[in-house]
């Protein structure tokens, strides 16, 4: 299967039964408005955690209705996030977002040894585009997380974005490593790693996808391209995940889409017992709604 | 497309060369001569083997050393040394000088180590002023196995020079072992890239050099080759073990050329199937102008008549 758009997330998420999502420190407005469309759109059946005061001010001056919701009264940030992971920790929800809280609070709540949410799988962040100029939504990983990943990083990272493109009926994900050049450069480490991945994809090591790698980002997006190239490949041009060499060319890919090509983007964190909605301020609303679809959708 | 591929494989596989014999009558069928300059001569093997050549016809031989021993080793041979031209050199490192320089002045055509020691041998090659590397080349050595119980060839790298390859020097040794394939009528060889088992893992470095090889030869970095690496010898030349491994490779048990991770696995490879199997190699030095025919004293006399064979097939 393939998805065309955001909207084919909602077709997984119709057929599945709702999930639960629990927003830790929920009085922020965006967060707040994003979960409560969701809510209304029958996508997720939301538990706010934080300051009810906060809510009910926020939800009476954008006039959300939050008639019915369940919101557990928390006004200390740190106790929201702790109790948020914990009743995730005891299966009582299924999806954990980020609220009006820093994301170094958050993840240190989830990689709690005792009552986080670590599986002993790398966290990583991806990114899924919704861009014009392309056939099929395209993911992107990672951009946000992982600042400079090794190849031991670079493997985890694919494992876990795989086994979440497969969750979203993707059986063969066509993943591109990507590197400034589609040749293998000694003086390019990425273009190294590239190699090491593609064959452990070769030899079972990778399993469930097709890895291609190093391919320049306009082999991996474009079929002509590759083919003006002699480029043989499975993966150019059709390409599922783009997996980058690190943040910084990941996190200006992410936001000159974006910004210049006027991308949808949906992103959750990876890795750990359930999806993490971590989206960060600047993001819209729009993005962050479409972020909590993905996580319904993504959500075992 | 399917009945085009068949007869393009019929034709490459009678142009194919398949065992050292063949490779003797192909040089033959030159019809013409190349001049081998031996240095220091006087060792029996060498005139054995030199003369065999030489009265087939498709090799003249400059013995190069202390004429009055040279003519006693050829005696003792029941070899006329008249077959030769001798050029008199009193010492090792000056018969492998007048080696090297007869070849650079076009006098002669392959250079061969006679009874001289490697080390001054080489030392000749490689002289940067006298010698005859090609600039920034790779010294190598590339043999052609013959075993019976192998369907082909088998050209191996590299048995004699590098210790421990790293990737540049692998890549050169793969285009080596291309290069003199393509001279037996192998057209598009398969690469096995030879480890102890075919998974990547890190606690085996070649298997990173194997992968970084492989894509470069997808990408067309490393042209005029099927290859594929990590595989061990099972995968890389017999197809059953494909069927029971299940590991999917275009190798496909049907290796031509075999590339080792070191001297030391590639070393015993050859000498265990010489010892064991009646297996046969014609070997030589690559990364020189001429070839340069190179064998341990201990090799017979049919072993220095076949890299005599190769050296003319490949001058």
């Amino acid at each position: 299967m393939v998805l065309k758009n955001m909207g084919d997330l909602k077709t997984i998420v119709a057929g599945k039964p709702r999930k639960k999502l629990v927003l830790a420190a929920a009085q922020d407005q965006h967060s707040l408005g994003a979960v409560l469309r969701a809510w209304k759109d029958n996508i997720i059946e939301p538990i706010l955690i934080g300051d009810k005061e906060g809510i009910q001010n926020i939800s009476y001056e954008n006039g959300y209705d939050i008639e019915g919701l369940r919101i557990i009264n928390e006004p200390d940030i740190d106790m929201s996030v702790e109790m948020a992971v914990k009743m995730l920790n005891s299966k009582q929800a299924d999806i954990l977002m980020k609220g009006k809280v820093g994301t170094s609070t958050l993840l240190r709540c989830v990689l709690n040894k005792e009552w986080g949410l670590r599986t002993g799988n790398l966290l990583s962040h991806i990114a899924l585009f919704e861009v014009e100029t392309y056939h099929k939504l395209i993911a992107v990983t990672d951009v946000a997380m992982n600042i400079s990943p090794n190849l031991k990083d670079k493997i985890a990272i694919v494992n876990n974005s795989v086994s979440f493109l497969n969750r979203l009926g993707y059986s063969m994900p066509k993943v591109a490593v990507l590197g400034a050049v589609e040749m293998v450069n000694e003086n390019m480490e990425a273009t190294l790693d590239a190699a090491l991945l593609s064959k452990m994809n070769q030899r079972d090591q990778i399993r469930h996808c097709i890895i291609d790698g190093p391919l320049a980002f306009d082999n991996a997006i474009s079929l002509e391209s590759a083919k003006h190239k002699g480029i043989k490949s499975e993966v150019a041009g059709d390409t599922d995940l783009l997996l980058m060499p690190d943040i910084e060319v990941g996190n200006v890919l992410y936001k000159s889409l974006v910004f210049f090509a006027k991308a949808k983007v949906a992103s959750i964190i990876l890795g750990a017992l359930v999806p993490i909605v971590l989206t960060s301020r600047s993001d819209s609303e729009q993005a962050k709604y479409d972020s909590v679809l993905l996580s319904a959708a993504a959500s075992k | 497309m399917t009945v085009y591929f068949f007869l393009q494989q019929q034709v490459n596989n009678r142009e194919m060369i398949k065992s050292l014999r063949e490779m003797v009558e192909k040089v033959l069928s030159f019809k013409r001569k190349r001049r081998i300059a031996v240095a220091w001569a006087h060792d029996p093997n060498t005139v054995g083997a030199i003369s065999k050549a030489v009265n087939e016809g498709f090799a003249e031989a400059i013995m190069i050393g202390r004429s009055a021993e040279i003519v006693k080793t050829c005696r003792s041979q029941g070899v006329d040394e008249k077959a030769f031209h001798i050029v008199v050199a009193d010492n090792e490192a000056d018969a492998s000088a007048r080696a090297v320089s007869l070849t650079r002045e076009g006098e002669a055509d392959v250079v061969m180590k006679g009874l001289v020691g490697t080390d001054k041998f080489l030392k000749a090659i490689m002289d940067r002023e006298n010698g005859i590397m090609k600039p920034d080349a790779v010294l190598t050595y590339v043999g052609a196995l013959e075993i019976p119980a192998y369907h082909k060839l088998l050209f191996i790298s590299d048995p004699a020079v590098i210790p421990f390859p790293n990737l540049d020097q692998k890549i050169a040794m793969a285009g080596y072992a291309i290069e003199m394939a393509a001279r037996f009528g192998v057209a598009k060889p398969k690469v096995a890239l030879i480890g102890a088992s075919e998974k990547m893992s890190r606690h085996f470095e070649n298997s990173v050099d194997y992968a970084i090889m492989c894509k470069m030869a997808e990408r067309g970095q490393i042209k005029n080759c099927i290859m594929d690496g990590p595989l061990d010898l099972f995968l890389a030349c017999d197809k059953k073990s494909i069927e029971i491994k299940g590991v999917p490779t275009p190798v496909d048990g049907d290796a031509d050329i075999l590339l080792f991770p070191s001297l030391e696995s590639c070393n015993p490879f050859y000498k265990g199937l010489m010892l064991f199997a009646q297996a046969e190699l014609a070997g030589l030095i690559r990364g020189t102008d001429k070839p340069v025919v190179l064998m341990s004293r201990s090799e017979s006399e049919l072993s220095k008549y076949y890299c005599i064979a190769l050296s003319c097939l490949m001058a």
